[in-house]
């Protein structure tokens, strides 16, 4: 033979195909890059701020005047518009140029001295559930409030103190802790597992071609005599250039997240970059196990992108799948991501200690010990070598 | 002009025969539009997440403080699990997952409340998702209103029924939530899926005819030139382009119509605006996409060229992210995207019923977007065949042999 063989000459010859591959390096390299510049510029401001509203103040005195000031001040709203009528708001609201709109009905301040009750109305555009929530909350404490500031005015007339006062007016006050995420920074929560999911994604899909690609060239068997016929030897020798490649990739993200951004990361380095490496290994005997199980390059490459995309949704961090239904909540065990994203909640988030996360890292490498199971599969398809469409 | 559409006639018709003799192709512009909507509204369907389990830590165990308890229990957002003798021990139950939240009452919650002074309980909530934090504080916040409310009324109360109500609430709110009562997820989330399933299925499909011309080398076949015609790049390009969205015309109903009914998503929208828009959209989507397809150089490569930008364009979309927070930039990037001016037109149309005059800024730009990329699809078109075919440019080879 011509060629040398073992673990070295083929892990050689796969550095060489990927280098040379433009279609290895837009998908292995490029891909992340550019989802993890735009992803991270796109949330840099963490919680969106000054989302635009409209306000229908008919009764406009000075008490609703310094009402909308309040609004206004908070971090969250901005009040872009003051509308003369709300059939105008609501158009406006249509159009995307606010998600919300106030409404003080005429005579608001006259009513609410002589104890009428008058009531204020907002609306939020819930097709867009994050902007109506957020804003939910502003027009919330601003009604309260509402409330309060005219009720004070009727309880100093009573004869409360000033120290008396807010205990009446709001005897049980809550005190929030979001454990782990105090900022309710939306970058956090979403870019800790979009980025390593688009990497799952691409390794699926990458560990499925780099076998699928040799068989359709024809280099199954040529392949199998450089590796002297064990398939592991092949496996380790086309597989490890990868792996080290999207380490460095990882490398990059937790550099990004977790120090450039400061993330929460609340058990230090180890915990979260051992949990991208079972990630990676899990990603890959995922792969080939899809390929051993679809036995068609093309078919399960596209098995590869419909659970790479799928996982976004079933891992639950955005919907919890406690929310989902049942099977499909036992059926988002089968992802490794999801196995990824409690890991991250407990070791970066949570800060808790390691032995609570052990049963999903032992779950992301049992896809490497399974993946062991379809060795011959992949094995008997190099041999073989037969292309099929 | 008869020669014209006389042409372009030919060429869809031919190109159906090539797609309908290719299973690849017919998953991904058929099944694949015909089951990812199902299975995202199945995973979505629940719109929202009810009995968060809360642990309760009580160290004033007074009468009061198990109201407050009760209460939250009745919340149809959060089911209290248990008591907790301790902070220690109701953190346990969260690491093991066994209670999203903890809520503390302090020893003095009861003697406060009734020395009249404020008192405070303390919501721990599991960050995992922000669906829990917000079902904990949103129902606690309501209960401790409510409960303050009857207090303020033991408390200052004069007697006649009229007067006790306004101590409760000297200023009445109401909130609307619009185009999606339920707060649902996915009433939010799916439509703007549908929209991105349509263009990126459509790109696969015709990614995977590129590459497929390409790794049998027939661009004779591509070209359309079986039978000693030449129908030209442009005429080509509009001939196929109008085989693409006639058959996403098909499946666009059922996506975008069938879809949202069965789920019952909402589905205010005048079907026939919606039609009037998803023109340009499958016009433009076909183009943009078409011009991307001369990049797959074989029949596997458009899974890993474009399946990851699915992601980037959902997000960029404005859908979650508010669009009027996103930088200039980014902006300026998503429009180049037909999805995303696709996904604001149906959105206002279908969710908030809004008429096609509301929307003239989307499906005006829908429609520069399809004249743009018709000419990038032709000219991509060119320099696909220059580049794969320079002998022959897609024309029938002579008979060497």
């Amino acid at each position: 033979m011509s060629y040398k063989t073992g673990i070295l000459a083929i892990f050689k010859r796969e550095w060489i195909r990927i280098s040379s591959s433009k279609i290895c390096i837009w998908g292995i390299f490029v891909a992340p890059l550019l989802s993890m510049i735009i992803l991270m510029w796109m949330m840099s401001a963490g919680l969106p701020s000054r989302i635009p509203i409209a306000v229908v103040d008919l009764d406009n005195t000075t008490t609703t005047r310094s009402l909308i000031r309040q609004l206004d001040a908070f971090e969250k709203t901005n009040i872009q518009y003051k509308s003369l009528s709300f059939k105008e708001a609501r158009h406006q609201m249509e159009r995307m140029e606010v998600y919300a709109v106030l409404t003080i009905p005429k005579d608001f301040t006259k009513d609410a001295i002589s104890g009428n009750r008058p009531k204020l109305v907002y609306y939020t555009n819930n097709a867009f559930l994050i902007s109506g929530s957020l804003l939910f909350q502003d027009l919330k404490t601003i009604s309260t409030l509402a409330s309060a500031s005219v009720g004070l005015k009727t309880a100093t007339a009573k004869g409360y103190t000033e120290n008396q006062i807010m205990p009446i007016l709001q005897p049980i006050t809550i005190d929030a802790h979001p454990t782990g995420n105090p900022w309710l920074n939306y970058s956090v929560y979403l870019n800790n597992v979009l980025l390593p999911g688009i990497l799952q994604l691409i390794i699926l899909m990458f560990t499925v071609s780099a076998f699928g690609s040799e068989i359709k060239a024809g280099n199954g068997p040529k392949l199998m005599s450089m590796g002297d016929n064990s398939i592991i030897k092949v496996m380790i020798g086309k597989l490890l250039p990868y792996t080290i490649i999207y380490m460095g990739i990882a490398l990059l993200f937790v550099a990004v997240l977790y120090y450039i951004n400061r993330f929460p990361l609340h058990n230090g380095f180890w915990p979260m970059f051992f949990n991208y490496a079972c990630l990676i290994l899990a990603a890959q005997g995922a792969g080939v196990i899809l390929l051993g199980i679809f036995r068609n390059y093309r078919f399960a490459l596209s098995i590869a992108s419909l659970i790479g995309m799928v996982s976004f949704s079933i891992t639950g961090f955005s919907f919890s799948t406690l929310a989902m239904d049942g099977s499909l909540s036992a059926l988002s065990n089968l992802f490794p991501l999801r196995h990824f994203f409690l890991i991250y909640v407990d070791q970066a988030l949570n800060g808790i200690a390691v032995g609570y996360s052990m049963y999903h890292y032992a779950a992301l490498l049992g896809f490497v010990l399974l993946s062991i199971f379809f060795f011959g599969t992949v094995r008997k398809l190099l041999k073989d070598n037969v292309y099929e469409l | 002009m008869k020669r014209l559409l006389l042409d372009i006639y030919y060429v869809w018709i031919n190109e159906l025969k090539v797609i309908f003799k290719d299973p690849a192709v017919i998953l991904l512009f058929f099944i694949v539009p015909l089951a990812y909507p199902v299975l995202y509204s199945f995973i979505y369907n629940n719109e929202t997440v009810h009995e968060v389990k809360v642990i309760f830590v009580d160290d004033s165990n007074s009468s009061l403080s198990r109201e407050f308890k009760r209460k939250v229990d009745a919340t149809a957002d959060v089911k209290v699990i248990g008591y907790a003798s301790d902070m220690e021990e109701a953190r346990e139950a969260l690491r093991r997952k066994e209670a999203y939240g903890i809520m503390y009452i302090p020893r003095d919650f009861s003697k406060d409340i009734h020395t009249q002074q404020q008192t405070k309980v303390s919501v721990y909530a599991d960050m995992s998702s922000l669906l829990f934090y917000k079902a904990m504080i949103l129902s606690a916040t309501e209960v401790s209103l409510d409960m303050g409310a009857d207090i303020r009324v033991v408390e200052t109360g004069s007697g006649s029924q009229e007067e006790d109500a306004t101590t409760r609430q000297t200023v009445e709110n109401e909130w609307v939530p619009m185009y999606n009562p339920q707060n649902g997820f996915a009433s939010f989330l799916v439509p703007a899926i549908l929209i991105l399933i349509i263009q990126q299925t459509m790109f696969l499909g015709i990614a995977t005819i590129v590459g497929t011309h390409n790794d049998k080398k027939r661009f004779t076949i591509a070209s359309h030139t079986a039978q000693g015609k030449n129908v030209g790049a442009i005429k080509l390009t509009i001939g196929k382009a109008f085989c693409y969205a006639s058959l996403y015309m098909l499946i666009s109903v059922w996506v975008l119509r069938v879809i949202p009914y069965i789920f019952k998503f909402p589905q205010i929208g005048d079907p026939l605006t919606i039609a009037v828009f998803l023109m340009p959209f499958l016009l433009s989507a076909t183009f943009f996409t078409m011009t991307l397809s001369y990049f797959c150089s074989q029949r596997e490569f458009g899974m890993m060229l474009f399946v990851f930008t699915s992601v980037i364009f959902i997000f960029i979309s404005g859908i979650s992210w508010p669009w009027t927070e996103i930088p200039t930039a980014i902006k300026a990037i998503a429009y180049i995207v037909p999805s995303t001016p696709g996904i604001h037109g149906f959105i206002k149309i279908n969710t908030m019923g809004a008429t096609l005059n509301d929307v003239w800024f989307e499906y005006i730009a829908l429609w520069i977007q399809a004249g743009i990329y018709c000419i990038t699809a032709t000219i991509m078109y060119k320099w696909w065949i220059q580049n794969y075919d320079p002998e022959y440019k897609g024309m029938i080879r002579k008979r060497v042999e």
